[in-house]
């Protein structure tokens, strides 16, 4: 089973600590190791990466670390996965789009 | 153990009441010809540790007012138990006077000049004998056990990328929240980091002056990019971010704030300007980890951690001069937030505290956390971090921060 963590009690996603392919359970730990909750990812999402804890309507705010990281653009569903394909910076609404490799 | 002998390390408690976790004679040079004189002298002392500082000559006041105030801040800084400052003599960065402006520390200062010694080799003899002198002195202090609090950890984080710099910093952000509690103080740089995202930052101010002075230095470097014909607003998170996970500025910058624990942000300082009060301070500052350290060092930090993140080989995250190797001001505890894809064994060589338990189900980050506060207070009490028993040595020039033209 692939684990995920939520930082903060006020976030409404997970960070993925490793893939998890479509349909996989994802086990949603705290800093703490305590597993909180238990979900159906919708799409393989890889690590880094992540996932909705639960729906997420359009327009709504994205939370990680319990501080908005974005907007939605879509609704999303419980298990999806969750990026520049359905959330836009609040400071800068322009999408960027991935093209090469890159670190820093 | 009581929760008090707990947050206790052992230290060198110094005349003005700050507290070294390393007890080092620094030969501290500024300029080409003084660097000469610092290496030579050092190589023949031993433990003798040479600092080579800028001296900014051919550049605007802001730049030389900048690097002068590096110098003192690292003579002030409590990891020098004693100081030799050498040059020419004259100019800016005069030998003396710079001595006039460390003194008031009443730890140990001589001086070697060209000009007093009438020639380079004389200097060179005045210098090695004082610093045999100075030597002999500090290798009699002991250790004492002192609260936490006298601590100033200076932290940097990079290669993020991914959960990378979830991990990592939010372990270090938890030692950083312990030493807030208990009187110790906390700086952060990198200014560019923070374009696009001073609003978050600027929330965790203690005070609306200090939030406003958050949203200056952060416009203030702005200006200048702008004036250089270019815009950086908008250009993070980077390829390589999005791939690895995160997906907006804001989500970038608040993994690197979260090496910055949760506590409110005490003040905004200029480079290398000392803090007159405890608490988190944000100071002013490029990007490079070695520039940050030593702005950080001359305003007081004694102990280091840079936390790494990304999938690169080890090799790559401990070049020397590249990161943390032998940082000569004070010592470095790296953290890393997973082991190296491929997998590079060396890396138990550079790193003190490898998250990847977490990543393989062994650990939580919680029980990550107490390690690196246990690590934290070891190294401050003497232990040999991995970056200083593999890196002993860092005798090339420490680069500062520099804002204008040159000359």
């Amino acid at each position: 089973m692939a684990k995920a963590i939520m930082i903060n009690a006020r976030d409404n996603t997970a960070t993925l600590l490793g893939e998890a392919q479509a349909g996989e359970r994802v086990s949603v730990v705290r800093e703490s190791g305590e597993v909180v909750q238990e979900i159906t990812a919708r799409q393989s999402i890889s690590v880094g990466h992540k996932i909705a804890l639960g729906e997420i309507r359009e327009g709504e705010r994205v939370f990680k670390y319990g501080e908005t990281i974005g907007v939605t653009t879509r609704t999303i569903q419980k298990g999806e996965h969750v990026h520049v394909h359905n959330v836009v910076s609040a400071v800068f609404p322009g999408r960027p789009i991935p093209s090469r490799q890159g670190t820093s | 153990m009581s929760q008090e002998e707990k947050m206790q390390f052992w230290g060198y408690e110094r005349p003005d009441g700050t507290v070294g976790v390393r007890n080092y004679l620094a030969i501290v040079g500024a300029g080409n010809t003084a660097h000469h004189m610092a290496v030579q002298i050092a190589r023949e002392v031993k433990g003798a540790v040479p600092l080579l500082l800028d001296e900014a000559l051919l550049r605007l006041k802001e730049d030389r007012d900048r690097a002068r105030r590096t110098v003192v801040g690292l003579g002030h800084n409590p990891n020098l138990a004693a100081v030799l400052l050498v040059g020419f003599g004259g100019g800016h960065m005069d030998p003396i006077d710079l001595a006039q402006e460390i003194v008031g520390t009443k730890k140990p200062i001589e001086v070697a000049t060209v000009l007093d010694s009438k020639g380079f080799s004389p200097a060179i003899e005045k210098g090695l004998s004082a610093a045999r002198h100075l030597m002999g002195k500090i290798s009699r202090m002991q250790r004492q056990p002192v609260s936490i609090g006298h601590l100033t950890l200076g932290v940097k984080c990079g290669g993020s990328a991914g959960n990378s710099g979830l991990l990592g910093n939010v372990v270090v952000g938890r030692a950083v929240d312990t030493l807030l509690a208990n009187g110790g103080s906390t700086i952060f740089s990198e200014t560019p980091e923070v374009i696009g995202a001073e609003h978050l930052l600027a929330k965790r101010a203690v005070n609306d002056q200090v939030a406003q002075r958050v949203r200056e230095v952060v416009e203030r470097m702005e200006i200048r990019i702008r004036q250089a014909g270019e815009d950086i607003r908008g250009s993070q998170p980077t390829d390589g971010n999005l791939k690895g996970g995160l997906t907006t500025l804001e989500e970038k910058s608040l993994g690197a704030l979260a090496k910055t624990g949760t506590g409110p942000l005490a003040g905004v300082l200029e480079y290398a300007e000392r803090p007159s009060g405890r608490g988190l301070f944000f100071m002013d500052g490029p990007a490079g980890p070695i520039n940050i350290m030593v702005g950080e060092a001359a305003a007081g930090a004694q102990i280091f951690t840079y936390s790494l993140g990304g999938g690169l080989y080890s090799a790559f995250r401990n070049l020397p001069g590249w990161g943390i190797g032998g940082f000569p001001v004070g010592p470095t505890i790296s953290v890393v937030s997973n082991a190296s894809n491929p997998r590079d064994e060396e890396e138990q060589r550079f790193f003190d505290i490898h998250c990847q338990g977490v990543l393989d189900n062994r650990e939580s980050i919680d029980q990550v956390a107490s390690r690196f506060l246990q690590e934290l207070l070891e190294v401050a009490s003497g232990k040999l971090s991995k970056a200083e028993i593999a890196l002993p040595h860092y005798w090339v020039p420490l680069e500062s921060y520099h804002t204008g033209p040159i000359l």
